[in-house]
């Protein structure tokens, strides 16, 4: 590194304070990459559990659209889906873990009721019913896999520029402020003892 | 917000079924990056439902993309797992921690 730094005793105690503001920042986020992990890995399991689920609610949905298609023709299942008028939403609010905005997922109006549906009595069949049924049990385990997923990857990122900070400090910044802080000791000791010799030398004459 | 669902017809006719009624039903290649690229820019869509066959079926970059956004999220869903996630994981920390 260059050293471009000046060897006075006012730099070497400016830099002093730097180094312990410095290193008391990288523990900080230290801990904080830490308890991001932390989060993150309690997380992620919940996650595994409800991706294996989704797959598995999927599956039966499809068995029961299938069975819904076979027995009322798929023309019926198609106009049963179009006469459909829920509407189901989802509000994304925001919230803090640990400095990371993450999403908050919530669902309205996700089951359809009998009456949304808009088929009748004579004009519904149970097999549709089931279907409809399990796909929105479907959407409903959609919606809290999708908070949780988006909230992963924003863990990550921070994880990641986290990680990347800390590494920095520590294996950036500390050491070229504790090589600046050594240079400066040295050159004040030298030049301490060159004003020794100086005056050593005045006497003599 | 909206929930979106893209895939074939088949697919989404069961997310229609229960109400969704947000369908992108693309049926080639240049119509799918199509509408990915608007549902990712779109602002009044918070959750993409894609069958994972068609997400496997998108260029890389694109996947990327659409795995690494928050809002909207984009969920695979199929008969087998999708690893989008689990590869944004590795990716990030260097380690698989899907287990």
């Amino acid at each position: 590194m260059a050293l471009d730094i000046k060897p006075t005793r006012s730099e070497l105690i400016k830099l002093k304070g730097r180094i312990k503001q410095t290193k008391n920042g990288y523990k900080l986020l230290k801990m904080k990459r830490d308890g991001l992990f932390h989060e993150f890995r309690q997380l992620l399991s919940v996650m595994i559990e409800a991706k294996k689920e989704i797959t598995e609610a999927y599956r039966l949905a499809k068995q029961r659209i299938d069975l819904a298609n076979a027995i009322e023709g798929g023309l019926a299942v198609r106009a049963a889906a179009i006469a459909n008028s829920a509407h189901p939403e989802v509000e994304v609010e925001r919230r803090n873990i640990m400095g990371v905005f993450v999403p908050s997922v919530s669902g309205t109006n996700l089951k359809s009721t009998f009456a949304e549906r808009g088929v009748g009595f004579i004009g519904s069949s149970p097999y549709i019913d089931e279907a409809s049924d399990t796909f929105s049990e479907l959407i409903e385990k959609i919606v809290t896999a999708a908070e949780m997923e988006a909230t992963l990857k924003r863990l990550l990122e921070e994880i990641e520029a986290t990680k990347r900070r800390v590494n920095a400090l520590e294996f950036k910044v500390i050491p070229e402020l504790e090589e600046a802080k050594v240079f400066i000791q040295l050159r004040l000791e030298e030049m301490e003892r060159e004003e020794t010799f100086r005056l050593k030398r005045f006497k003599n004459k | 917000m909206e929930i979106a669902v893209v895939g074939s017809p088949e697919f989404t006719l069961g997310f229609q079924l229960a109400g969704i009624s947000t369908l992108f039903n693309p049926e080639d290649e240049e119509e799918r990056i199509k509408v990915f690229r608007n549902l990712l820019n779109s602002k009044d869509v918070g959750i993409v439902v894609v069958d994972s066959t068609v997400l496997a079926s998108l260029p890389d970059r694109l996947r990327m993309q659409l795995s690494g956004s928050v809002s909207p999220t984009v969920l695979g869903i199929g008969t087998e797992e999708d690893n989008t996630l689990r590869e944004t994981i590795r990716r990030a920390i260097g380690v698989d921690l899907w287990k």
